[in-house]
């Protein structure tokens, strides 16, 4: 009996011990910035953890986390042990960059007491970033869903429920569609989704890949480009640089739709009066690529205990449910709502809002992180030039 | 081959600054105007020339050879200046600064010319040296030989001794007007030195109120 | 006195520059991987023809203008002018034209129309015409400033005005004079400026993410990504691309100086074929800077309009809503905006009085040195400089401090301060010098009575140049405040990533203001007052 107690009530001690060691540090928090609506929410997260457990929560903005995974590095490559990132806003790439360099702290994540209300289960992504294992180096935040979005006056009848429609609604509006050029990480996304609907067997996505398998495994995904290309944006010989660009062109009526990796990017668009207010947002039918973003904490940061409390507040039901309302920031919750007492479920009542996703489909994995340098290599070699 | 000025006059602003007066500088004159710093002599030359430039205005006729040159550019009234300072083209050397102001020809022919006018300047040799290398007197001889080698129908000396010593003064003097006079060129010279002006020539003065009187 | 200018210099800027470029190029180049990528060659030959037709046509329209405008009324307003247009930063510049020219942009809503934009090729065009565009308007007014720079001081303008009289006088048309006596000796003080220009042209990154051809892209976005990424072998891959961009520029440069010398005979054959009466037309010039003055008063009326524009769908000429929130989040959050101006003041000050003591202590001869590593402080891709400086003020324990934040943008902005003040400050008449000495006067009575009152457009518009350039540094900020202190542009860049137009133009504008009051400043005390005769 007591041996058996003795780990639950040291992590219960330890816990302790880690929020009083937290009073008074200061968190840096190196997050991405490029949205109001998320450095409101940051700064919302920052009042909180300063009056709740006294921890200053500093938001250092950030246009792209590859400038932290890079800074990290150096630092710990010059012995710097008061590092200068305390929190990092990460996921796909750049996670398993800092995983395999050891640049982390951890694992944490699982031992914050709130992980307990994490979807592990629905939702495996919390667990398995890009097909490479958390392993409780990253504590999850949000969840992602591949997302398109266009004027619902442009659609006679059902917006695009697969590539194929989309080819199809291309070769209609000749000019009017595109997708930023990999190695965007959007970009790359959609790449990834036309490989997901146009192979054979799935299955081989999820494991590591050879070149001669992906050339295999790859072809039904370039005959469909192939095809795609001549109806796309500048004969599909340019492409916009970025998610920014591609959506900035659906605004302006220069595009008929866009994607977002965020579901709730549209109904946000609509209701910050950047986009019109017939937007509608859908996914395909058979599901689209999902995944999820987290904090993690990097292996010199100086305010460690502060950090993990602040990941853990980040991931306590009121701050998930903020995060998931519309009018706030409309990021999808990590948390199971069955695992959540009655009171704490209703703060994610969920109204919805014009341009939010009507019917959302099933999130699928990611391919096997390996996919990717292939899929860029080749997107590269066969469009890039 | 002379310079008629007639009721030429120089305004400032409006203001009178040199009151009309008529002028003829026959072929080989040296015709010596002397006046303070300020009484338009300067501007009287340039707007012989063709290049003065508001508030300064000019009226009256010009004429070269009996033709009237008033509506003539510059650079087309074929009347040659020397200044205070050589202005010698810093970034061309001796020969070419020679060469600049001479005709368009063969090249050997205009190269036979700049050596030749090297050879009057005694400066045989200095042809590929940059001007600054060379001394003042030096320098002074060589802007001479540009303004020559243009082939001037008339000359105006815009007190072009004023920076020379005065040893070197005596002698560029006399080495100036002996070279006009050879070439029978009409020459006008402001000054406000009343040794400037070579023997037996004519000097006229700007008077107070810009009157131009016989010295 | 002669070691006085160098220690400083040494100590301030390049020790600390040198350092950073062998920090720099020290990482490992994966040579193997840049070599099979696909866009190499073909964004080689983009990068090298954006800079050489940006360089070509921006000196000619620097020459056409300046010769237009210099001896008539506006030539006094001109440093006023083109101070204006160089306050603008590149990447708002860029994404105001942008906005011009592209298919959904305000030129198409005005004469195509229609439901939707027209299918039109401008902005992003794969030939890298807009980008070309781009540059030829931020760099002529950079131009047409350093040549006023030079030509407004006393003693040139003196020299050159009687040069043109007497040119005249031996029969030579305006611009005859201008082209055989005024620019041979002009456009060697402008050496560095040009070399500048190009050198940038074929390394920007900003302004080509933002106009320039996407697939392939030019070589510098290829290795801005590449050193950008989080994976090391791509940095490495990264690297390559950016010493390669630089080994080709550097052996270009080599072989155009050597065509130069090889033509030397052509040119003094053209300088001394004797008088033409070739004049000068007037009015190219004053339509080209017409021309000019329209586009950025469009760009800077769009941004304006962006900054508070809520949706604006093709093809309304308005947007539908207007909405004050992208300027209230700037004002809501004054730090780095005056943490910006503080550091712009600094490093101005510091970077003048350090390129005045080298010039006045140092010979002539040194200043190569200077220049060319001012040129590779200025011409490599920032993102590799400061990722060596970064490395080295990790060492050195300056990383999120003042004064590390200081000595990051004080790289930058001496650079280009030195090379806007070297060659008016160089062409100083030393006879004044002798002069002035033979009337007993100390040599700092000198410098203050005589040389900085003569050389006073010089140093304001070399000044404001700096002050530009401090206000405009991201990407070595960025690293090395590492998150400690926040800048206007790290503010600008990090809020524009998400693509929001209204705050982008917001930032844009903010971060005009300041370097446009700086250069309006300097034309307006530095103008010129000497009453000379031109034409």
């Amino acid at each position: 009996m007591f041996m058996a107690l003795a780990p639950l009530r040291a992590l219960a001690a330890g816990w302790a011990a880690i929020e009083a060691e937290a009073r008074g540090q200061t968190v840096y928090f190196n997050a991405w910035a490029g949205s109001d609506t998320i450095n409101a929410y940051i700064a919302w997260a920052g009042s909180e953890l300063q009056s709740r457990y006294g921890a200053t929560l500093n938001h250092v903005k950030i246009a792209d986390t590859a400038e932290v995974v890079r800074r990290v590095r150096d630092e710990v490559a010059a012995g710097k042990k008061d590092g200068s990132a305390d929190l990092v806003w990460i996921n796909g790439e750049n996670f398993r960059a800092m995983k395999a360099d050891r640049l982390l702290f951890g694992p944490f994540a699982e031992a914050l007491p709130n992980f307990k209300f994490v979807d592990v289960e629905e939702k495996p992504t919390t667990r398995v970033d890009f097909a490479e294992p958390v392993e409780g180096l990253e504590s999850p935040w949000g969840m992602a869903q591949l997302t398109f979005f266009g004027d619902g006056k442009m659609f006679s009848a059902y917006p695009p429920q697969s590539v194929g429609q989309i080819l199809q609604f291309a070769g209609k509006n000749p000019g009017r569609v595109t997708y930023p050029a990999p190695p965007d990480f959007h970009g790359t996304t959609f790449v990834k989704q036309v490989l997901i609907e146009t192979i054979a067997d799935t299955a081989v996505l999820a494991r590591p890949v050879t070149r001669e398998a992906f050339i295999a495994a790859a072809k039904p995904a370039w005959a469909y480009l192939d095809q795609l290309h001549p109806h796309l944006w500048r004969g599909g010989k340019q492409f916009p640089r970025s998610q920014a660009q591609m959506k900035q062109m659906f605004a302006d009526g220069e595009l008929l739709m866009a994607f977002t990796f965020n579901p709730n990017e549209p109904a946000n668009l609509v209701a910050s009066g950047e986009l019109p207010a017939t937007t509608v947002a859908w996914q395909h039918r058979n599901g689209t690529i999902g995944n999820t973003h987290f904090v993690a904490i990097p292996i010199n940061a100086r305010a460690r205990a502060a950090a993990q409390v602040a990941a853990n507040f980040l991931l306590s039901p009121e701050a998930q449910a903020r995060k998931a309302d519309l009018k706030v920031w409309g990021d999808p919750t990590v948390l199971a709502l069955a695992k959540l007492d009655a009171a704490d479920q209703k703060l994610f009542a969920a109204a919805s809002a014009p341009g939010s996703v009507a019917h959302p489909a099933p999130a699928l994995p990611e391919p096997h992180a390996s996919w990717v340098p292939l899929i860029e290599a080749a997107w590269l070699e066969r469009y890039g030039a | 081959m002379d310079l008629n000025l007639e009721n030429v006059a120089i305004r400032l602003d409006g203001m009178p600054l040199i009151a009309p007066f008529s002028l003829d500088v026959p072929a080989g004159a040296i015709v010596t105007l002397m006046g303070p710093s300020g009484s338009g002599k300067s501007s009287l030359l340039a707007y012989i020339a063709g290049d003065l430039e508001p508030p300064l205005e000019g009226q009256g006729r010009i004429l070269l050879d009996g033709a009237p040159i008033d509506d003539v550019a510059p650079e087309s009234r074929h009347i040659g200046r020397l200044f205070q300072d050589d202005l010698l083209f810093p970034h061309l050397t001796v020969g070419e600064n020679l060469m600049f102001g001479l005709a368009r020809g063969p090249r050997g022919e205009r190269e036979a010319l700049m050596r030749a006018a090297l050879g009057l300047a005694e400066l045989e040799g200095f042809e590929n040296r940059p001007p600054h290398t060379l001394s003042g007197g030096q320098r002074s001889r060589i802007a001479l030989f540009r303004a020559l080698l243009a082939r001037p129908a008339a000359m105006l000396l815009d007190e072009p001794f004023a920076k020379l010593d005065a040893e070197l003064k005596r002698s560029m003097r006399a080495y100036v007007y002996a070279h006009l006079k050879e070439r029978n060129i009409p020459t006008l010279l402001v000054t406000h030195d009343r040794e400037d002006a070579p023997a037996g020539g004519l000097v006229l003065r700007i008077g107070r109120n810009g009157e131009v009187k016989h010295d | 006195m002669k070691r006085t200018g160098l220690a400083p210099l040494a100590v301030l800027w390049a020790l600390p520059l040198a350092a950073s470029l062998v920090a720099a190029f020290s990482g490992p180049a994966a040579w193997p991987a840049l070599w099979q990528h696909p866009q190499l060659w073909p964004g080689l030959a983009l990068s090298l023809w954006t800079g050489t037709a940006g360089l070509i046509l921006s000196l000619a329209a620097a020459l056409v203008i300046v010769a237009a405008v210099h001896g008539t009324a506006p030539w006094r307003r001109l440093a006023s002018v083109s101070g204006a247009f160089l306050a603008l930063p590149h990447l708002a510049f860029a994404i105001g034209l942008g906005f011009l020219i592209m298919p959904a942009g305000l030129v198409a809503r005005l004469i195509a129309g229609g439901s939707a934009p027209p299918q039109w090729i401008a902005a992003q065009d794969p030939y890298g015409i807009s980008l070309i565009a781009c540059l030829v308007l931020k760099e002529t007014p950079f131009l047409i400033w350093t040549m006023w720079a030079l030509l407004a001081r006393g003693d040139v303008a003196t020299a050159l005005a009687g040069q043109w009289r007497s040119a005249r006088s031996l029969g030579h048309g305006s611009l005859s004079v201008w082209l055989r006596v005024w620019m041979p000796q002009i456009l060697p003080r402008l050496a560095e400026p040009l070399a500048i220009v190009w050198v940038y042209g074929a390394g920007v990154v900003d302004m080509a993410l933002v106009i320039g051809p996407t697939q392939p892209p030019p070589l510098a976005v290829i290795a801005f990504a590449d050193l950008n990424h989080a994976d090391q072998a791509i940095n490495g891959r990264g690297l390559a691309g950016a010493l390669f961009l630089t080994l080709v520029l550097a052996a270009i440069a080599c072989l155009a100086l050597l065509a130069i010398r090889l033509l030397r005979p052509l040119s003094r054959a053209f300088l001394t074929r004797g008088p033409s009466p070739m004049t000068l037309p007037r009015a190219p010039g004053m339509a080209l800077l017409a021309a000019m003055a329209l586009v950025y008063a469009a760009v800077l009326t769009v941004l304006v309009i962006m900054s508070v524009a809520g949706h604006w769908p093709y093809p309304q000429l308005l947007p539908e809503h207007f909405k004050p929130e992208a300027w209230q989040q700037l004002i809501a959050a004054p730090a780095p905006a005056l943490a910006s101006l503080l550091l712009a003041f600094a490093t101005t000050a510091s970077a003048l009085g350090l390129a005045i003591l080298w010039i006045e202590t140092a010979g002539e001869s040194l200043d190569r040195f200077v220049g060319f590593a001012a040129i590779a402080a200025l011409g490599l891709p920032a993102l590799l400089i400061a990722g060596g400086q970064y490395r080295l003020f990790l060492a050195f324990g300056l990383t999120g401090t003042a004064a590390g934040l200081y000595l990051a943008h004080l790289t930058f902005v001496f650079a280009y301060v030195f090379i806007v003040l070297k060659g008016p400050y160089r062409a100083f008449d030393p006879r004044f010098r002798s002069v002035a000495l033979g009337l007993d006067t100390t040599r700092a009575r000198f410098w203050l009575r005589i040389k900085a009152p003569l050389l006073k457009p010089a140093l304001l518009a070399a000044g404001a140049v700096g002050f530009a350039v401090s206000m405009a540094q991201y990407v070595p900020a960025q690293l090395i405040a590492a998150g400690r202190y926040s800048t206007l542009p790290m503010e600008a860049v990090t809020l524009a990533s998400g693509g929001n137009r209204a705050l982008t133009a917001v930032f844009a504008l903010a971060l005009a203001l300041p370097p446009g009051l700086a250069f309006l400043a300097a034309a307006w005390f530095g103008r010129p007052r000497w009453g000379h005769s031109w034409t």
